[in-house]
């Protein structure tokens, strides 16, 4: 069936939230631990096709591709309670089990030593697929793995398929508190730079809001992995729930990142979600109000953002798609948007279209729901500069240091200098001067106010 | 036959009495013929008669009353014997021997006879019997007058059974003025006033019976084979020189012999088969009182005979009640006759007018037979008509307790064909209406097979219909629930779901029954909770509905999208040129893909794609326009616009196949009443809509990634100028595309989806209460007026339908489908996305040679020496040797650097942003207009849309 998409998993974050993502769907989608479709999944309505394919024997499996330098995650999916959904073709380990050693060029160097291994496997994939829409990364952007074979995966599915959507969930470092990585500056940047020369949708998750959500909701001070990734995973869920409940629209994966991503160089988006309860946590299940209206002011509060920027005065969003899922009322809805519009909960830019698009999908019939509304938000946001500007500001002060890129320097890619952080950061340094032109109100014409930053 | 004679003879006077026969004798045929050659020789053989009876009449003898006896049993007996002789004429002679002993009376004298119009008998007596004398043997009896020379040979023969079967087949007696002199009775003058009482008390007996007397004649002007004369009644006039006392009594009674023959003729006249069983049942009913009124003249004869004090003032008040009921059906004939028009003339002119009469005699000869019907333009009083004249008359006349009971009585009676007919109707389904005069019309032509191609629901509207003159008051209040009622049935039962076999029992069998109203209305619950039934359970309308909904509306679209995917190539040619076998073998495997939606969906097999090479706007351009559609009728104008026509296909030659694209949707029988070709014309303006927006989302959508991923496109370039242009570019698309998902998410989350689920809900509403009633009658129809059915659904099928086409209608006015201002300016907007969609590739190309970076033959000094803000060193760097390796692989095919090129993708660029703003703002104006004039949830559009335009001011200025 049309309109496949092809998960990427990459590196140890980016493996954990996808089996977590997967065990998601299947249980969305009615289908059980061994692939095949539970007895009391006969409703219907959903569209399996669009992430799993069937086999021969019509078990379920994931168009995804799992990828690692080290076995560790690899493993524990593969003995996990899900292991038998995954085609075992798919699962790529590092030969030498040895990792990335959360250094980017070292995932870099590595994924090109073994592309063709890695190649061979996507293009067998793409080619059971009718009509593949496209690609979906996921991995953080922090560590050696997801971050260096990641970047190193973007240009080479760019080159391949020049006309496939690249569509990534990219955890980002929690650049507050640091991390458990030292080096995750250099190694953000270096991935930033493909994710925005190579990327055609970016999906920011922070790391640290992340943690903040969690540990916020779920009423723990020290949120696990797996909690954190039970919120990516319901994110992802959530937004490609209208390709998997297909309804009037927003049926294709290109139909709602075009909307969002207007010009393409901003095409970072930020996601909130709400409510969010862990179902196995039972602290989470707090009675609340689900109304439409509700659900949308609170997808804009910023401390429901997975992003934790501190934005400006003047930024402001630049898109806004909110998928609602549940017994959602059109009226409601319109009502919504109305109130937000006269209370100017959303400030957009001044030059282009401003307006809420809504996606009305359903909820899956299997899971039960403790709220009647749920709602994600796909924003694009000017404020997520300011997370790049950190990024940035972290790099250079290692930089100036110099610190730890002995690591660096002995991979191929710096084989013939720094140049590559370089280049990165001027990538970068771009994409901030762009959010924030395009906060000016003469981002398309220099006379229309103050002379202004593009002259 | 000689040795019947005196049978013949009694036959002839039996015959002549019975002379009023209201029949033309011009179609004489050679078996009456013959009947008659053998009563002339008797006839003549009769004319003796009158001498013997010279001694009699003065005494008023006992011949006299045998005489008299005589036309009472052959009265009698004649209608008995015409009832079973239709065509034995020795059965006549058999009856008509119990009276052989009856004296001739004398029915015909000998007058001056002037009337035109007797000629019509002289001209029938044959020149063969004119030997015979016998007239003037005893004319010199008489008064001698010159009529002696023309001989008195009336004649009488049957005449040929007319469709009336009880209606007497003698040929008209000859007027009593006719007559020789010879014949003549004395002058009253003469006689004694005894004499004149009993002369007056013999003559009314005859006149009673509608037959001249000797003294009593019919007036002057009226002529017996008139049959406009008969139905208004013989005016009877006295001969002069009468006793006034006894003139004035016998002149009050002469109007009740009137109202007899008046009403002798119109049971004839009515009963004959055009004017329909009602009628028939009235002139039985009436035939039952005028056989009670001949055995009252039958007794009043005998009181004659035997009672010699019988008196005159005896017998006026014995013949009072009888005439007051006469009087009644007298009237009531008269105003069925003057509904059918056959008094009319009468009414208007006084009956001495001769010209009109003339006048009506030569159309009567021209048309041949004398039929109420060949009065040119004239209509029929019949069936319901002929019920409400009665109905009327008993409300107005209810204050008379005995004409309340005649009028009771006449109505009950005629009644019964009509009721039977509702019964079948109302139980069956079925119409049993030989005569058209029932509630309801049927026309046979318009048959469910033509549903196929039945674009104003011709079938369901006009198969049945009321014949609205011809409504019954009974039935006035109810007519719509008979209609529906029986239409209901008809469509169970053309699908097999009612049992005929079984017989109705215990229902009202006249009007009435106090159940009557009950009877209609618990048989309009059956029948439309077993059609609501067939069809949301059997057949499964709610399935259909949903089926229909994801074919037109796409309200899950993702088959839809990969069929456009997959046929992109197809539906890219002219609309002429596009394979609809292919598309359709495309849509076929798209929609059987496992995991679709519609491989679900049992009915896909109906769903097919075909070419309408008008285009949309087009198309409703002309519907809006040639009805008007105005707020009250949205959609009204679908009806009248039926064919698309290929006429104007010429001017639709450059129409792609996305624009011509729609879905057929076929729909077995009773489902195809709700699912007509009406409703699925409207489905299919729906889905063209709907399917331009999406066209134009996915070309919008394609013309991003090619922005996205183009390299022209996303080259930086060094130029800031062509960066800038490319921002621009860049929002235009993207408000293009909001204004496209933001009114492809009105059109379908505020339009049709609440609509569709209010008409979900209310589908439902008409199932709950329909079904629980149904099935609890379902099993024994015959207890189907039982207390369960009582209680009504609270929908009707009608209803259902009706709420479809709202449905289909209240989408289409607020997709501003209906608009024609609307239409107009929608249609701008889109041609300019559409148009600058499809320029994406030009522009891209052109892009190439605009940008001094990616040309060919553009200098790397001019890309390193870039004077792009905020890039670093490094970075120039980097895209420098981007831009060689781009240049390098360009350099074949690529276009050369044109500094001027940018100037004019500028130009292009504004007018697209000018032309996009500029409509958008005239679309938003009008919607906001109409927001607040007529069609209110266009507000939500307005807030969605003026979200498009944001900026956009912005940007133009």
């Amino acid at each position: 069936m049309p309109r496949e998409i092809i998960t990427l998993q990459a590196g140890q974050c980016g493996n954990s939230v996808g089996s977590q993502f997967w065990q998601q769907l299947c249980q969305e989608h009615g289908i059980s631990q061994d692939g095949n479709l539970e007895d009391f999944a006969t409703e219907g309505g959903d569209r399996k096709d669009v992430f799993f394919y069937q086999s021969d024997d019509t078990r379920y499996i994931p168009r995804a591709i799992l990828l690692d330098f080290e076995p560790r995650v690899i493993h524990g999916i593969q003995t996990g309670s899900y292991k038998n959904i995954y085609n075992p073709e798919n699962f790529y380990v590092g030969k030498d089990g040895v990792g990335a050693g959360n250094n980017w060029a070292a995932g870099y160097a590595t994924g090109e030593t073994v592309h063709e291994e890695i190649m061979e496997m996507i293009d067998r994939e793409a080619d059971g697929s009718d009509s593949l829409e496209g690609f979906m990364l996921l991995h953080s952007i922090a560590g050696g793995t997801g971050s260096g074979l990641g970047s190193f995966l973007l240009e080479k599915l760019n080159d391949r398929f020049p006309k496939k959507l690249i569509q990534t969930y990219s955890v980002f470092p929690d650049s507050q508190s640091g991390g458990d990585v030292v080096v995750h500056p250099y190694n953000s940047l270096l991935a930033m730079r493909r994710l925005a020369q190579n990327a055609d949708a970016v999906t920011v998750l922070d790391n640290g809001a992340l943690s903040r959500i969690a540990a916020d909701r779920l009423h723990t001070s020290e949120p696990s992995f797996q909690q954190t990734n039970q919120l990516v995973s319901t994110v992802m869920s959530a937004s490609t729930a209208p390709l998997r409940y297909p309804g009037y629209m927003h049926n294709d994966l290109v139909g709602i990142i075009a909307s969002l991503i207007p010009t393409p160089r901003c095409h970072f988006l930020m996601t909130s979600y709400t409510p969010f309860t862990g179902e196995n946590v039972e602290q989470a299940k707090t009675v609340r109000k689900t109304t439409v209206l509700d659900v949308m002011r609170r997808l804009l509060q910023p401390k429901n953002r997975m992003v934790s920027t501190n934005p400006g005065k003047n930024s402001c969003y630049i898109s806004i798609l909110n998928v609602i899922q549940g017994e959602a009322d059109p009226t409601d809805v319109h009502k919504s948007l109305l109130r937000i519009r006269e209370r100017r909960l959303a400030t957009f830019i001044p030059w282009g279209p401003a307006s809420i698009q809504v996606a009305l999908t359903k909820k899956s019939p299997y899971i039960p729901m403790s709220h009647r509304v749920s709602g994600l938000m796909l924003a694009n946001h000017t404020g997520i500069a300011a997370l790049f500007k950190r990024i940035v500001a972290q790099y250079d002060r290692l930089r100036k240091r110099n610190a730890f890129l002995e690591q660096y320097k002995k991979e191929a890619p710096f084989a013939e200098g720094l140049g590559e952080f370089d280049e990165a950061r001027a990538v970068v340094h771009d994409l901030i001067a762009e959010y924030e032109a395009a906060e000016g109100i003469d981002y398309l014409d220099p006379d229309a106010g103050k002379e202004g930053l593009g002259e | 036959m000689s040795s019947s004679s005196n049978n013949a003879r009694s036959s002839n006077t039996h015959g002549e009495r019975r002379m009023t026969v209201p029949h033309l004798p011009s179609s004489a045929r050679p078996r009456a013929m013959s009947g008659r050659d053998i009563d002339n020789d008797d006839d003549n053989d009769e004319w003796d008669a009158p001498a013997l009876r010279k001694p009699r009449s003065p005494k008023g003898s006992t011949s006299p009353r045998r005489a008299v006896s005589g036309p009472y049993r052959s009265v009698d007996g004649g209608s008995n014997s015409s009832r079973e002789r239709r065509a034995e004429r020795i059965n006549v002679f058999k009856k008509e021997s119990l009276i052989m002993r009856t004296r001739s009376p004398v029915k015909s004298f000998d007058d001056a006879s002037y009337r035109p119009d007797k000629k019509r008998e002289k001209d029938r007596s044959r020149p063969g019997t004119s030997h015979r004398a016998a007239p003037n043997s005893f004319g010199a009896g008489k008064r001698d007058y010159e009529g002696s020379q023309d001989p008195w040979n009336p004649q009488v023969s049957l005449i040929p059974h007319t469709t009336a079967p009880l209606a007497p087949r003698i040929t008209i007696a000859p007027l009593a003025s006719d007559a020789p002199q010879s014949l003549q009775p004395p002058h009253l003058n003469q006689l004694s006033l005894a004499a004149q009482e009993s002369a007056m008390l013999e003559d009314l007996t005859f006149v009673f019976m509608g037959f001249e007397g000797q003294y009593i004649r019919f007036a002057n002007n009226y002529n017996p084979s008139e049959d406009k004369d008969r139905l208004a009644g013989p005016e009877f006039r006295i001969l002069s020189g009468l006793d006034p006392s006894l003139r004035d009594l016998t002149t009050t009674m002469l109007k009740m012999a009137t109202h007899y023959s008046a009403i002798e003729a119109f049971v004839d006249v009515q009963s004959r088969e055009e004017f329909g069983a009602v009628n028939h049942a009235l002139c039985a009913a009436i035939r039952k009182i005028l056989k009670d009124y001949l055995i009252l003249v039958a007794q009043i004869e005998h009181q004659i005979f035997t009672n010699q004090n019988f008196t005159l003032h005896q017998l006026h008040l014995y013949v009072l009640p009888t005439s007051r009921v006469l009087s009644e059906l007298y009237s009531v004939a008269h105003e069925i006759l003057r509904k059918n028009s056959l008094l009319e003339e009468d009414l208007e002119d006084s009956s001495d007018e001769f010209d009109d009469v003339e006048r009506v005699l030569e159309s009567l000869r021209e048309g041949g037979d004398l039929g109420p019907g060949n009065i040119p333009g004239k209509k029929i009083c019949k069936g319901g008509g002929v019920l409400g004249l009665l109905t009327k008359r008993l409300a107005s006349m209810s204050g008379d307790p005995a004409a309340r009971d005649l009028l009771t009585t006449l109505l009950r009676e005629a009644s019964r064909p009509y009721m039977d007919m509702l019964n079948e109707w109302l139980h069956r389904g079925g119409i049993r209406d030989p005569h058209g005069e029932f509630l309801i019309r049927e026309q046979k032509s318009i048959r469910r097979e033509k549903l196929e191609e039945d674009y104003t629901d011709e079938y369901w509207e006009k198969r049945y219909t009321i014949r609205e003159q011809d409504i019954p008051p009974q039935l006035e209040s109810a007519k719509e629930k008979v209609l529906l009622a029986g239409k209901y049935l008809n469509v169970v039962r053309e699908c097999g779901g009612v049992d005929i076999s079984k017989e109705v029992k215990d229902i009202p069998k006249t009007f009435d029954d106090p159940r009557f109203l009950e009877n209609v209305n618990a048989a309009y619950a059956y029948a439309n909770a077993s059609l609501l039934n067939l069809l949301l359970t059997t057949h499964a309308l709610p399935a259909r509905l949903r089926s229909l909904k994801h074919y037109f509306f796409l309200d899950r679209s993702d088959f839809f999208s990969y069929f456009l995917e997959l046929g992109a190539s197809e539906l890219k040619k002219p609309a002429r040129g596009v394979n609809v076998g292919k598309l359709q073998s495309l849509l076929d495997l798209v929609l059987r893909q496992p995991g679709s939606v519609a491989a679900q969906d049992p009915f896909k097999e109906d769903v097919k794609v075909q070419m309408n090479e008008v285009s949309l706007t087009k198309w409703l351009m002309r519907v809006v326009s040639v009805s008007g559609i105005d707020q009250d009728a949205p959609g009204g104008g679908l009806d009248s616009y039926q064919a698309p026509a290929a006429l104007s296909a010429d001017e639709d030659k450059n129409n792609t196949g996305f624009s011509a694209l729609e879905l057929d949707y076929s729909v077995p029988f009773p489902l195809s009443l709700v699912i007509s070709r009406k409703t699925v014309l409207r489905y299919q303006l729906l889905f063209r809509y709907l399917l331009s927006l999406r066209h134009l989302e996915a070309l919008l959508v394609n013309c991003w990634i090619d922005h996205n991923m183009d390299r022209s496109w996303k080259h930086k370039s060094s130029n800031p100028r062509l960066e800038r242009w490319k921002r621009r570019a860049w929002t235009l698309r993207a408000r293009m595309l909001v204004f496209v998902q933001q009114l492809l998410y009105f059109s379908t989350a505020e339009v049709i989806e609440p609509n569709w689920q209010s008409l979900m809900a209310r589908l439902d509403d008409g199932r709950e209460p329909g079904s629980a009633s149904t099935f609890g009658s379902n099993g024994n129809t015959g207890s189907r007026n039982g207390a369960a059915l009582v209680k009504q659904p609270t929908r009707t099928v009608d209803e259902l339908m009706q709420d479809h086409v709202d449905f289909l209608d209240t989408c289409l006015k607020e997709c501003m489908l209906t608009n024609s201002k609307l239409l107009k300016i929608h249609s701008k907007v889109m041609t300019t996305c559409t148009m600058f969609a499809t320029y994406t590739a030009y522009l891209s190309r052109s892009l190439v040679s605009a940008d001094p970076d990616l040309c060919a033959g553009s200098s790397p000094a001019l890309s390193s020496s870039s004077s792009r803000p905020g890039s670093s060193a490094a970075h120039s760097h980097a895209n420098n040797n981007n831009n060689n390796t781009n240049a390098n692989l360009n350099a074949n095919n690529a276009p050369t650097y044109d500094p001027h090129r940018i100037d004019k993708l500028m130009d292009i660029l504004v007018k697209y942003e000018d032309n996009f703003s500029r409509h958008l703002k005239i679309l938003l104006d009008a919607l906001n207009y109409y927001a607040a004039t007529e069609t209110v949830v266009l507000l939500g559009l307005c807030a969605r849309l003026s979200a498009a335009t944001d900026g956009g001011g912005a940007s133009a200025t």
